[in-house]
């Protein structure tokens, strides 16, 4: 029984990894809380199930599909609604702002063009579970947890062992110095919203698989950024941790304490984390230079 | 004794030692600068005595009492001023609100005043009105007080700056970089308006300063600091003939 | 009618009186505040209950709405204020969904998702344009007065408002205060005039609206909040029909604001006789010239 809802718990947070990692990307970049990284999200997860529902596509032309459209969709939602600001050199505020317009465009855009019902994928793995020992895994699980492991394999590689990557990385610890060394901020912008909105497409479509697709999805962001604070803000590896620590104690409190209070915990880990220990699990401290 | 007393401070950021163990003194009434190359850690001095950072070790004593740790806030209402390497001022505002936004010893009315409109609350907005446009003067700004900040030209930012700074009525007013970016005219125009308030408010001055005919011309007392450390204090004269600033500043000779 | 104006003039009190605490809060002071609805909530449910369990006074349930609002966003702002904007703005998003779980979840308080029914309607535009108009005055004069300018350096600048001496924390934790006795005393008008609350009242959908009035109108002027607070809770009403389409014409308007102009409808005008004069002065030297332009170009 326990050992169900720890897998449940890697499973979730594996989703909420997948959703901070861009999130926290995007943060550490350009410094703001990109509210509307949600509906990348659910935009990948209604791109999946339309791929695989009627179009028939198979299971990885699907991922692949909302790997691309959520890239590519992150990307035109910077441009519209946040390069102006950030050529003006808004404050911070108005691009929290311009992410809550977006946000509240595509949710509601699809509510009416495509109706709040509730989705469910098709079936296409095998529902029994898979033995390990003594203990059982259910197939869907497994798959998503390969998956998460992939993508966020795959970003840490391009990150850290690509020049691009580097980059980017320096682009995250001064934009402006990484300016005048030669790199191309605009360039560094783009991919780097390519890549959440990949990684959110990704996400869209295992949280999809696991459980429903409907037009408010984008709410997980929320947990995208609890686990982005609990593991610490600004930090990519922190995000990770910080999101399968969400996922598994989240799952916990749902199973033992009581479901509808699951989001109620989560809310509440953050603020006890913030209490706590601001800089999140793995420490991370921002200042501001004077 | 000393207006402004800095022991043994030192800032840790992760792994950098931004500030070494520094030591200073200033003495009330005087002009004093800090010098030094780039990236020597003369803003994050600064940040540390007016409590934006907290010191990773050492202690800061100001007239008297410890300020080490304090909130900003609290060390700005000690008496310390500041203005900014960037120019902070609040672009929204017009020009006469910059400075009425830090003159809280003039307009000091509480919170229930400030929901209603009482005598006590006209009479002290007067005053801060008053002083204000005072200071204003003071800087040549005064037929400018209606403009928003952000619209003004750059040599005149900095003197709303200095304004603002001063509406605190602090004891000591630290300026970091005041003359960055202004050419040798604006450059004497400051000057002459340092030693004015200096003179007028009876003043401490610290500063920070790339110029250095400002930095020989106004200070009485020169601290030199790279890497965090202090490396020479003296006088002007002996500043300029010390080995270790010229080594500092502009390499060993071969 | 009749009645259908007072219905509406209503309608946009109650939503005034949540937008003025927002546009202090987050136009005046800069802190985003996502979750306006879980004010609104509380406000609305602890009024309700105290006339309906406890048969107090109208009065009485009014104001003790507005003080357990006002009292929770001391808790919540207390560790989310000292931090960066985005963990505050997380922090309201996450506590209106709180409460609305709270709320559908105890079912024997507040009658879960079905909500309390039956509340005496006791919400006459006798007790709350005065009120309103109140508030309203109240707030104007706090926004003037010295208290306001250090909001607004908080909003501006907070590392130059500290070295002003402004104590950046104190100022946050004020207006997010007055923030929720504004928000709870809406909530109780709210639900003494709609005569039942249910918790799908209070969701995003809400905060949004209410968000969307303060953009609108211009985040540094009371005077903008105002006029989009009627402008925005009088036009649906009478565009009732493409009512699924507004919250996407409110999405789209807002990232437009935010590109084109984020001042707002009207920036930092504010409604005095100062600058309703200057406004006048300057529509008559428009008609002016244009009058001379006109005579000119005949002869």
């Amino acid at each position: 029984m326990i050992w169900q809802q720890v897998i449940n718990g890697i499973s979730i947070g594996g989703v909420y990894a997948l959703i901070a990692v861009g999130y926290s990307l995007v943060y550490s970049v350009l410094n703001f809380s990109n509210f509307a990284h949600g509906e990348v999200l659910m935009v990948g997860a209604y791109m999946g199930f339309y791929a695989l529902s009627a179009l028939h596509l198979p299971f990885f032309i699907a991922v692949g599909l909302a790997v691309v459209v959520g890239g590519l969709m992150a990307v035109a939602l910077e441009k519209v609604g946040y390069r102006p600001l950030r050529l003006r050199h808004a404050p911070t505020l108005y691009f929290m702002i311009s992410a809550m317009g977006l946000s509240i465009f595509l949710q509601n855009f699809t509510i009416v063009t495509i109706g709040p019902n509730f989705r469910t994928y098709p079936d296409i793995f095998p529902t029994h579970p898979i033995m390990f020992g003594a203990l059982a895994v259910g197939y869907l699980d497994l798959v998503i947890f390969v998956i998460t492991a992939i993508s966020l394999g795959l970003m840490t590689w391009f990150i850290c062992g690509t020049r691009l990557g580097s980059a980017i990385q320096a682009a995250a610890y001064n934009m402006r110095v990484a300016g005048l060394m030669g790199i191309n901020p605009e360039l560094v912008v783009s991919i780097v919203f390519f890549l959440a909105g990949a990684s959110a497409g990704v996400g869209g479509v295992m949280f999809g698989m696991k459980y429903t697709v409907y037009p408010w999805m984008g709410n997980l962001t929320i947990k995208a950024f609890i686990a982005a604070v609990v593991g610490g803000l600004g930090s990519l590896p922190g995000a990770v941790v910080g999101a399968f620590v969400l996922g598994i104690t989240e799952t916990f409190a749902a199973a033992f304490v009581s479901s509808a209070f699951r989001d109620l915990f989560s809310f509440a880990l953050m603020i006890l984390i913030i209490v706590i220990r601001p800089g999140g699990l793995m420490g991370v401290v921002a200042t501001e230079k004077a | 004794m000393g207006l402004l007393r800095i022991r043994n401070m030192t800032k840790n950021f992760g792994g950098v030692k931004a500030v070494d163990s520094f030591n200073c003194n200033v003495q009330e009434g005087r002009t004093q600068a800090i010098i030094g190359p780039n990236g020597a850690g003369k803003t994050t001095i600064f940040n540390l005595i007016t409590g934006i950072y907290k010191p990773s070790e050492g202690e800061i004593e100001f007239d008297g009492k410890t300020i080490t740790g304090h909130a900003p806030h609290q060390i700005a209402r000690q008496g310390i001023a500041r203005t900014f390497q960037n120019i902070r001022l609040f672009p929204d505002f017009s020009v006469l609100e910059n400075i009425q936004a830090a003159d809280h010893l003039r307009s000091s009315y509480s919170l229930f005043h400030g929901f209603l409109p009482t005598p006590l609350r006209r009479r002290q907005e007067q005053a801060s009105r008053a002083h204000a446009l005072e200071l204003l003067h003071l800087v040549g700004l005064e037929q400018r007080f209606g403009e928003r900040a952000r619209n003004l030209p750059y040599g005149h930012q900095r003197r709303l700056e200095i304004a603002r700074a001063l509406a605190l009525e602090p004891k000591i007013l630290l300026l970091d970089e005041p003359a960055a970016g202004m050419n040798p005219e604006e450059t004497q125009g400051l000057m002459v308006l340092i030693q004015q308030i200096k003179d007028q408010f009876h003043l401490t001055i610290l500063l920070i300063e790339h110029h250095m005919e400002l930095v020989m011309g106004l200070c009485d007392f020169i601290t030199v600091i790279d890497f965090g450390k202090e490396i020479a204090e003296g006088t002007p004269e002996q500043i300029q003939a010390n080995p270790q600033v010229i080594q500092a500043y502009l390499g060993v000779e071969e | 009618m009749f009645v259908y104006l007072q219905g509406i003039i209503t309608l946009i009190c109650i939503n005034l009186l949540a937008v003025l605490g927002l546009s202090l809060l987050t136009g005046f002071t800069g802190s985003f505040n996502f979750g306006q609805a879980g004010f609104l909530a509380i406000g609305a449910y602890v009024a309700a209950l105290c006339t309906m369990k406890l048969h107090a006074p109208f009065v009485v349930s009014l104001l003790a709405g507005m003080l357990a609002s006002g009292l929770v966003s001391i808790p919540l702002g207390y560790p989310t204020l000292k931090l960066k904007g985005d963990y505050f703005a997380i922090a309201t998003l996450g506590f209106a969904e709180a409460i609305r779980l709270l709320v559908e979840n105890l079912e024997k308080v507040t009658g879960g998702s079905r909500g309390i029914p039956s509340i005496p309607p006791l919400t006459t535009l006798t007790i709350l344009l005065p009120v309103t108009l109140a508030c309203i005055w109240l707030v104007r004069n706090y926004v003037s007065s010295r208290h306001g300018r250090s909001c607004v350096a908080v909003r501006e600048d907070e590392i130059a408002a500290q070295a002003i001496a402004v104590d950046v924390f104190k100022y946050k934790q004020v207006s997010f205060f007055v923030n929720g006795l504004l928000a709870g005393l809406a909530g109780g008008f709210l639900a003494h005039y709609v005569g039942f609350i249910q918790p799908s009242m209070f969701g995003m959908a809400k905060s949004t609206e209410l968000i969307v009035m303060v953009i609108f109108g211009g985040m540094h002027s009371v005077t903008g909040a105002v006029v989009a607070a009627i402008i925005l809770t009088g036009l649906p009403e009478i565009l009732r029909a493409a009512a699924a389409w507004r919250l996407v014409m409110y999405g789209i308007a807002v990232v437009f604001i935010m590109v084109v102009r984020p001042e707002g409808l009207m920036g930092s005008w504010e409604l005095t006789f100062a600058s309703l004069r200057s406004l006048c002065l300057s529509c008559k030297a428009f008609a002016r010239r244009l009058y001379g332009r006109c005579f000119h170009g005949i002869a």
